[in-house]
């Protein structure tokens, strides 16, 4: 079941798979808060991360959501423990409004802010999605699977909106497959959510696939930023 | 109630990297020095770490060496060093860089452009144009500093510098420090680099490689070359791992394709084949030139030092009067590749000098070092950030200087760590 105590949230999930895709860093920091620096697997390159969950349990009920992201360089306190990676979402879709309006309101993820629809194909060795938007195509993503492992994972969430800097520690736990074979693949169409990614080149091989399964998001209490991780 | 992972205990020193520990969230620079040397000890302590491992004997076929986990001294069979030619404790290497240590002490004391150039310096610059058949060639302190002074003494802000996704971090940094804008293309990749150019406009370079430190493979050269010069392109060749190894006479890949007239920019090192130290740029006189008022690595180096400078000389001179060095380290190549591909060992793309194992297994990788180093055979994992996740593997160099009995023995330590740890079936 999920939880909602001392400000520790939980969401269960069947599926939840990501894709991180190169592209221009001169576009990543178009859209960064300035002191967010952007993960270059090669200089120039930085991170689009394209990540689909499937929750079957959350304090909003059963709901599915299509993120987008850039990977940011992690906060690393001394003393404290090292998330895996860090994220930066600028624009998330899902496919209820109550899972919405929860996400608004208690982690300020900024969010297309119609319903949209993910279809998920499971077949043999790899996992589809196709994300919609009143039968509007806006993601087509594939996923291939590697060796699976249990895993707890600990990643980093930086968020802004009119009201101030945030961030949230977001525990990930489940049978966990992850590969750099570049089977995968992502359309990406021409669509209000993924305007901001027109102009932008982003390969449509996944450098790395990521894949959960039957697992726990746990997102830990949401801190105010005073500035967002400093150089 | 939520599950919290507080404690690091639990978190596995492999799901971090570098890039883990760039920034901390402090004013002070010193703060991310802590969590840094926390991963780094835990990495040491749980056999993350097989690098940097003290060798006191030349990188020979049979070596001494320390070995980090428990400092014991022991003897290996090596299987990892870049000698390809077994110059580098020739004996007539050995008394080159001896009579030089008389003649001229150990240092050049001296920027190049200033009191740092002396005789020998010149000697071996003339002796590399000549042997690559070009009008000038410079020498440079190391073969790092090579990229990085060819590229940033030549390409500006707003030029374009177009590299292999796998080109080594002294062109990237060259292209980093030129302030060039930078885009990579997909490995060997003919029609991505076709695809990256025809987004370019102005001044283009386009940085590849002849043979692929990682995975032993070889660049496509007339592919590649028809698309750059397509859109009017200049080429760099990074011969480190080919240079004096492909080619009839050892000129390169650029001489096994024979196109070497075509590639504008020849890079090469002295710390592969030739068994030293440095680097060199061969090309036009009009480019030496330019490079010597530009090339800031190098103007502001301390000129290779006249001993390393006396041996890579005459390193060269064997490795031009002796072709059959080449003929051995292709056979012991031949001969390896048999008994490995006898075995099934997984070899991935390689075709070179340098082969690959692959174990693609990168929890395991560091274990089956360890298991390897005790069985007496030194090989180097690699693994990410340095490769992809999941294509951890051992890289083998092959030397002239191996027996066919070292290789025999080699593959038969391998495929027996290999079977008993499941990795090989």
């Amino acid at each position: 079941m999920s939880s909602n105590k001392d400000g520790f949230v939980q969401y269960h999930f069947r599926d939840a798979i990501g894709g991180f895709f190169e592209f221009p860093t001169e576009n990543a920091r178009a859209i960064l808060p300035p002191d967010l620096q952007p993960i270059e697997p090669h200089h120039g390159s930085s991170v689009l991360s394209v990540m689909a969950f499937d929750f079957h349990d959350s304090p909003v009920g059963e709901y599915g959501e299509l993120i987008l992201s850039i990977l940011v360089a992690p906060r690393i306190d001394p003393g404290q423990p090292w998330p895996r990676s860090a994220f930066y979402p600028f624009r998330l879709g899902t496919t209820t409004r109550e899972s919405r309006e929860h996400a608004i309101e208690r982690w300020h993820l900024p969010h297309y802010m119609q319903d949209i629809s993910i279809a998920w194909e499971r077949g043999d060795g790899h996992i589809r999605i196709a994300a919609t938007d009143r039968g509007q195509p806006i993601v087509d993503m594939t996923i291939t699977e590697h060796e699976w492992s249990p895993v707890e994972h600990r990643y980093q969430a930086f968020m802004n909106d009119e009201d101030g800097a945030y961030t949230s520690t977001i525990i990930m736990a489940g049978q966990f497959s992850e590969n750099e074979e570049e089977r995968g693949g992502i359309v990406i169409h021409s669509q209000a959510m993924t305007d901001l990614l027109e102009d932008w080149e982003v390969d449509v091989t996944p450098f790395r696939e990521l894949w959960m399964k039957n697992g726990l998001q746990t997102f830990h209490p949401l801190q105010q930023l005073a500035s967002y991780a400093r150089r | 109630m939520a599950t919290r992972v507080e404690a690091q205990t639990s978190m596995s020193v492999s799901d971090y990297d570098y890039s883990s520990f760039f920034y901390s969230s402090s004013d002070d620079p010193f703060a991310i020095l802590e969590p840094y040397n926390e991963w780094y000890t835990r990495a040491l302590q749980q056999g993350y770490y097989l690098f940097s491992q003290p060798m006191s004997t030349p990188p020979r076929g049979k070596i001494d060496l320390t070995e980090g986990l428990h400092h014991q001294h022991i003897k290996l069979l090596n299987l990892s060093s870049y000698n390809y030619l077994g110059l580098s404790y020739r004996p007539e290497v050995i008394a080159a860089a001896k009579a030089a240590l008389d003649q001229y002490g150990l240092g050049a004391a001296g920027s190049p452009i200033l009191s740092g150039t002396m005789d020998i310096h010149v000697q071996l610059e003339e002796a590399l144009a000549k042997f690559k058949g070009k009008e000038a060639a410079m020498v440079f302190p190391t073969g790092y500093s090579t990229n990085v002074g060819m590229i940033s003494g030549l390409m500006r802000p707003g030029d374009w510098v177009i590299a292999d996704q796998n080109a080594h971090a002294s062109i990237v940094d060259g292209a980093i420090l030129s302030k060039a804008n930078v885009r990579f293309f997909r490995h060997n990749n003919p029609a991505d680099l076709e695809k990256k150019l025809k987004q370019t406009t102005g001044k283009k370079l386009v940085a590849i490689e002849g043979v692929y430190s990682m995975d032993g493979d070889v660049c496509p050269l007339p592919e590649l070359l028809a698309v750059a010069k397509k859109y009017g392109a200049r080429v760099l060749l990074d011969e480190a791992h080919s240079a004096f190894v492909y080619g009839a006479n050892g000129r390169g890949v650029a001489e096994h394709y024979g196109l070497e007239d075509e590639v504008d920019i020849h890079i090469g090192t002295f710390s592969k084949a030739l068994g030293g130290q440095g680097g060199y740029v061969a090309g036009t006189r009009n480019l030496y030139n330019y490079l010597k008022g530009f090339a800031r690595s190098r103007v502001f180096s301390c000129t290779l030092s006249p001993v390393v400078a006396a041996g890579v000389l005459k390193s060269l001179e064997i490795a031009q009067k002796e072709p059959q060095l080449r003929e051995q380290l292709w056979k012991n190549v031949a001969h390896i590749r048999s008994r490995l591909e006898d075995e099934g060992v997984d070899v991935g793309e390689s075709t070179s000098q340098v082969i690959p194992i692959m174990v693609r297994n990168d929890r395991r990788i560091f274990e089956l070092g360890h298991k390897l180093l005790r069985a007496g055979l030194y090989l180097q994992p690699i693994i990410y950030p340095a490769v992809a996740k999941h294509r951890s593997r051992f890289r083998v160099s092959i030397s002239a200087s191996h027996t066919f009995e070292q290789l025999d023995e080699g593959v038969a330590t391998l495929v027996r760590v290999l079977r008993e740890e499941g990795i090989l079936v």
